[in-house]
């Protein structure tokens, strides 16, 4: 099976008025239910762009259901975010009336950490859970591995990442981009990714030091704003009471500033890092590829939120299909399969969802 | 007739034709025949460019598609696809969601009115005992000047006659506030008794109050708190936070309107005039509203003033006649001073 270079790989051919039926009956459901039809409701948004995504010369298809979403959900509740709640609330708040505060602090950290452990370990079920639903020629992925050794991998990354003041962040994200993505395989080829720390490390400097630059910014035009009013504007103030208020407005218009400009210089790296971590990715003789610019992404998000500002949040139900087909629309593939050599993935087929991931409130890719 | 499969070993696609025999079928290629199946373990999916795809039942990316859709003859003995679940497709959508509509109401029901029916299952016994642990706090603050418990006594007497209930101690802290503890227990602070002008202003909030002991809106809203961080604690902490506010506030407007319907028939039954009570509201929120933001009162924060509040104070004073003063001159003294005049109360002072 060939590529050839006029065609690109993945291509997707659905439509949002033929979306919008799916969208607000699911809507309607999850309201009527009280957010209990969400599994349902995820699983039919995704079975509709799974099957409107083409890769090559098939469509893709979603096989995961509904019930086990939730019986993930339930299970993660159970297991990690019930009992974490309970050793929180009580048994740190005993310990430190008790008059105990270090071992509440032993408690803390260890507590913290093993959330970092186990929203490491949530990223790497995630990831498999959805390959292992994902069908292509019959064929699904998947993994071998539980994400046991990512979730500590992830912690002691994330630790390092603290000694070093946030520098190393861009090689955590791609040395765990490739951790995760080399443990998950499709039929029987596994998938390697070497993404690299270095391409991406100017533009992550960038944003590292902005707010930086910002706060210095900020204390110059304070202390001139201090000075030209000391020189004279200041006695011709009319009414000294809206002083307070110009300071306040100034205040929130330079935290606002902050955001914007500061989440733009995010999109400068993130999306650098996104195109150097799919660029990096192989699936046997398959190279993959993601074309997104910094303005694609801004335009997304820009997007995103107008969407949902405008329709006064139902917008929202549209974001999945938007951002969708945004990732389908940038991703190529270059390269051969060889379909007679495409067998069934012989990996461990996980039983249920996404649960801990949607316990912690993170995305998966 | 011509399907194609993919047998979910290999990425492979066939072409074969599907042989059927009664309630099985075959798939026939001109060097290979898989099967027998039977029609009843087919799963259906979703139909693809109008092609009917089915899976069948235990075995992974196994798939025949019927090009241009199902043909009639088989359709009868294929399983339906599901739509939106299989329970709401064997319902029919809105049936199903006027269902679960109704089922989420009385839910949703059930689960405001469980603190109001869980308060009246507490014995008074068991919410006095709440109360006094609470108040403990308080205990080395409560005020004793000279006379002054007698005034307090004599107004209280005076607002609710016969009331045995009713437990009113003013504490040494200069906020001006009252609040109402579990069982019964109402706690003025001495900064609301010395921001009073008259003895009739502190009647009016002492009555407001006592409709608070009366209707347990204490327990009840401790209850409420309890439930709802409970439950909202498992959505994102932000949403929870924003509607438990807003669901507490909803209860708490209304338990402070019935508080003061209330205290207006309190104060009319003792002959007390409601127009200090308005005139005490009236000051508070002039206060908000002259002196800007960050004067908010503690009384403001704990009893949102609306200019209602005070409205149906002075139109409740149409009614009244012969209204008498609740204290006298000395006693009034006594109570202005029960604060400042007792060496033994803790002084004002923050010890947090």
């Amino acid at each position: 099976m060939h590529e050839s270079q006029g065609n690109k790989a993945f291509a997707f051919s659905g439509d949002w008025r033929e979306f919008a039926p799916i969208a607000f009956t699911n809507l309607l459901l999850s309201i009527v239910t009280l957010g209990v039809y969400l599994f349902w409701a995820r699983t039919r948004e995704r079975r509709y762009l799974w099957s409107r995504t083409q890769f090559i010369d098939d469509r893709l298809e979603w096989t995961g259901t509904g019930r086990e979403l939730m019986v993930g959900y339930g299970l993660a509740m159970l297991i990690f975010v019930i009992p974490f709640g309970f050793i929180n609330l009580v048994v740190l708040n005993s310990a430190v009336m008790r008059g105990h505060p270090g071992l509440a602090g032993v408690i803390g950290l260890v507590l913290y950490l093993a959330v970092f452990f186990l929203t490491g370990v949530a990223i790497f079920r995630a990831l498999r859970y959805r390959l292992s639903r994902t069908l292509w020629h019959g064929i699904r992925g998947g993994s071998d591995t539980f994400g046991l050794a990512f979730g500590w991998s992830y912690v002691w990354k994330s630790v390092l990442g603290w000694f070093t003041f946030g520098l190393i962040v861009p090689w955590t994200m791609t040395s765990l981009w490739n951790e995760r993505w080399g443990e998950m395989s499709f039929g029987p080829y596994r998938f390697r990714a070497d993404a690299l720390a270095a391409p991406i490390f100017l533009r992550f400097l960038l944003f590292y030091l902005a707010p930086v630059v910002f706060v210095f910014a900020v204390i110059a035009v304070a202390v001139f704003g201090v000075v030209a009013g000391g020189l004279g504007s200041w006695g011709t103030v009319p009414n000294p009471g809206a002083m307070p208020f110009v300071l306040l407005a100034i205040m929130a218009g330079f935290y606002l500033l902050f955001f914007i400009v500061l989440g733009v210089i995010a999109l400068v790296f993130y999306s650098a890092y996104f195109r150097e971590a799919v660029g990096a990715l192989r699936l046997g003789d398959l190279e993959f590829s993601f074309t997104a610019t910094t303005g694609d992404w801004i335009k997304l998000f820009a997007g995103n939120f107008a969407l949902v500002i405008f329709t006064f949040g139902i917008g929202q139900i549209f974001v999945g299909y938007r951002n969708w087909t945004f990732f389908i629309r940038h991703m190529h593939a270059y390269g051969e399969i060889d379909l007679a050599r495409l067998t069934q993935s012989t990996t461990r087929q996980p039983g249920q969802g996404e649960g801990l991931l949607d316990a912690f409130d993170i995305g998966a890719i | 007739m011509r399907v194609w499969h993919y047998d979910g070993l290999s990425a492979l696609r066939r072409e074969p034709d599907l042989v059927a025999d009664g309630d099985a079928f075959r798939l026939v290629e001109s060097d290979r025949s898989e099967g027998p199946y039977r029609f009843a373990d087919l799963v259906a999916r979703d139909t693809v460019d109008g092609d009917a795809i089915y899976g069948l039942k235990g075995s992974t990316g196994w798939r025949i598609g019927f090009p241009g859709g199902l043909p009639a003859d088989l359709a009868p003995r294929l399983p339906a696809p599901t739509r939106y679940g299989r329970l709401i497709d064997r319902i029919g959508l809105w049936p199903a969601a006027a269902l679960c509509a109704t089922f989420a109401a009385i839910a949703v029901g059930l689960f405001l009115m469980t603190p109001a029916l869980v308060t009246r299952a507490v014995p008074q016994s068991v919410e006095r005992k709440l109360g006094d642990m609470m108040a403990g706090d308080f205990g080395d603050r409560n005020c004793a000047g000279p006379n002054g418990p007698q005034a307090l006594a004599a107004l209280v007497a005076r607002v609710a006659p016969g009331d045995a209930d009713a437990r009113v101690s003013v504490v040494n802290l200069p906020i001006v506030n009252a609040v109402t503890l579990p069982g019964g227990r109402i706690v003025l602070f001495d900064g609301l008794v010395k921001a009073a002008a008259s003895p009739d202003e502190i009647a009016g909030v002492i009555a407001h109050e006592l409709g608070h002991v009366r209707h347990r809106d204490v327990l009840e809203s401790l209850l409420r708190q309890l439930g709802l961080s409970v439950l909202l604690g498992g959505l994102d902490g932000h949403v929870g936070g924003y509607t438990n506010a807003l669901l507490a506030s909803a209860y708490s407007r209304d338990a402070e309107a019935r508080a003061d319907g209330f205290a207006i028939d309190a104060l009319a039954q003792a002959h007390i005039s409601p127009l200090p009570t308005a005139r005490f509201f009236k000051r508070l929120s002039a206060g908000e509203d002259a002196q800007g933001i960050g004067r908010l009162t503690a009384y403001l924060a704990t009893h949102p003033m609306s200019q209602d509040r005070a409205s149906r104070f002075i139109a409740a004073a149409n009614l009244h006649h012969d209204d008498r003063p609740v204290l006298d001159a000395d006693q009034w003294g006594a109570l202005r001073d029960i604060c400042s005049a007792d060496p033994k109360a803790r002084a004002a002072g923050f010890r947090f």
